[in-house]
């Protein structure tokens, strides 16, 4: 058994197999129309996987948060990176940040949608707002680490204080910054399945609760499958990319997802 | 008389701290050093002793006083003073060879002239065959080798050595003192090295200023007249040198009993 956790791949499988036995058990005892058991929702993956109005859907859903993500990212890593770099910068952020944190972002959707309709740019900026904090927060913290001496070695070289911030601050913080946009990643996703909910034209959010509304529960729990592998896929990627830019660092702590 | 290279006239430093109050780091000192010397500064911890290091490299400003180096005000750091710290600071998204290049290319130097340099300072503090290994690879005296080298490798006038070899085990701290003299020896660049190691001040300056606890002053200037190149074993057993030892530590012990 020891041996077998050691191929990769294997415990995840196994833990598959278990959700997949468990909801199986459930379905027969509980037997609602809400809980099918988990072969029909497995067949319906590789039919929505095919239809091409779904594919069209989810390539929709996946350059919504690609924009939003990438949006997020250019904005929140030089916000952060300066709060931590000067006290100004942080009083003045700081208060403004934690107010907007624990509010759920979507759920300022409907707010978003008075003043840019139900179109791609509320989607976007509910991404965006999701995806922001967690990576202001962690830049703010990594810049914040920095050594001084670090610094003041920089600048006996004859660096400018823009100079420490872009070729100092940055790649110092990184490995943290890095952990913030991964925490980002997946709340990219959830921000950007929750925002088509409330505004339904097309999307994986589309998908998933027009079936819900049909009661086409097959297709619903399909959905759920295939957001939970768009999720896993994206933080693997996300994951090998962190590693091949960060091999010179310490490896990083595990990471929580903060609030949508 | 040679002209002094450093003059160091009223220098004090006060800390405005809401907690605490103010807070005198630094009091009313005035140093001039000669061109070439080796001079060192000994004293209790929390005397002030880096904090006048930093002043000096530009790093922290004087709250009084002034410092000339070439009869032109220090206002910042500049790359003719070159600071070597207890933490290294090194850069760790950088290779050996990477940091060590890193002043070189801000001067100016083409990829290849500074990647020649650099590989030349390798040489001189024995880390030719570790240029493609990260910092976090190597160990702590490896470390400061390399961060001797990157602060070599722009050719400043004046080492600023703050504590330099503290965190390091005893058999290392003594090797890479005899390759500091080693290396010094070749161009006898101006150096102010900051430590509260005796024999280690005494091993390595031709003068020593023993400061008082905080607020720091200069109590008293040892002149060290010991022959150069300095050999430990040949030292340990020169009446001279013992001499120095004695008179310093009995002048530190007597500040520790008037503490007491």
């Amino acid at each position: 058994m020891a041996r077998l956790n050691a191929i990769p791949g294997v415990p995840v499988l196994i833990a598959c197999l278990a959700i997949l036995l468990i909801w199986d058990l459930l379905s027969r005892v509980v037997m609602v129309s809400g809980l099918p058991p988990p072969w029909g929702a497995l067949q319906e993956v590789p039919v929505i996987l095919t239809d091409k109005e779904s594919l069209v859907n989810i390539l929709a859903s996946l350059r919504r948060m690609s924009i939003g993500f990438s949006l997020a990212v250019a904005f929140a890593v030089p916000v952060g990176l300066l709060m931590g770099r000067s006290r100004l910068v942080a009083a003045f952020f700081n208060p403004l940040f934690m107010i907007i944190y624990p509010v759920p972002k979507a759920a300022l959707m409907p707010i978003i949608m008075l003043w840019l309709g139900v179109g791609e740019m509320s989607k976007i900026l509910v991404i965006f707002l999701g995806v922001s904090l967690p990576v202001i927060y962690h830049s703010y913290q990594g810049s914040k680490a920095v050594e001084e001496k670090m610094l003041w070695s920089a600048a006996a070289m004859g660096l400018g204080p823009m100079a420490r911030l872009l070729r100092v601050v940055f790649p110092a913080a990184l490995p943290e910054i890095m952990v913030g946009c991964r925490t980002g990643v997946v709340l990219a996703l959830i921000t950007m399945v929750t925002s088509e909910m409330i505004a339904r034209q097309t999307g994986i959010g589309n998908i998933f609760f027009n079936a819900l509304d049909m009661a086409q529960y097959d297709t619903v729990y399909a959905m759920i499958i295939v957001i939970g592998i768009l999720g896993f896929l994206c933080d693997w990627g996300f994951e090998a990319v962190r590693r091949m830019l960060l091999g010179w660092a310490a490896p990083v702590h595990d990471i929580a997802v903060g609030s949508a | 008389m040679a002209t002094d290279m450093i003059k160091i006239a009223g220098v004090s430093k006060v800390y405005d701290t809401t907690q605490r109050g103010r807070h005198v780091a630094l009091g009313d000192i005035s140093i001039d050093i000669a061109e070439g010397q080796f001079v060192s500064i000994l004293g209790p911890s929390g005397c002030g002793k880096s904090t006048l290091l930093y002043i000096l490299g530009g790093f922290v400003e004087a709250t009084t006083g002034q410092v000339l180096v070439n009869g032109q005000k220090v206002t910042g750091p500049g790359p003719d003073r070159g600071p070597v710290f207890q933490e290294f600071a090194l850069f760790p998204w950088k290779t050996v060879l990477g940091n060590v290049m890193y002043g070189p290319l801000q001067q100016g130097l083409s990829k290849e002239a500074a990647t020649a340099r650099a590989r030349e300072l390798l040489v001189l503090v024995h880390l030719q065959n570790y240029e493609g290994f990260y910092p976090k690879e190597l160990s702590g005296g490896m470390k400061q080798r390399v961060a001797l080298a990157r602060t070599l490798a722009y050719g400043p006038k004046i080492l600023l050595m703050d504590e330099p070899f503290g965190a390091l085990d005893a058999y290392t701290r003594t090797r890479l003192q005899n390759e500091l003299l080693d290396i010094w020896g070749r161009d006898r660049k101006t150096v102010m090295f900051v430590t509260h190691s005796v024999e280690e001040a005494v091993f390595l300056s031709d003068r020593v200023f023993v400061m008082t606890k905080s607020p720091g002053h200069i109590r008293k200037v040892f002149d060290i007249d010991l022959p150069r190149p300095r050999v430990r074993a040949e030292l340990l057993l020169d009446r001279r040198y013992q001499d120095y030892v004695i008179a310093i530590e009995r002048l530190m012990d007597e500040q520790i009993e008037e503490i007491a």
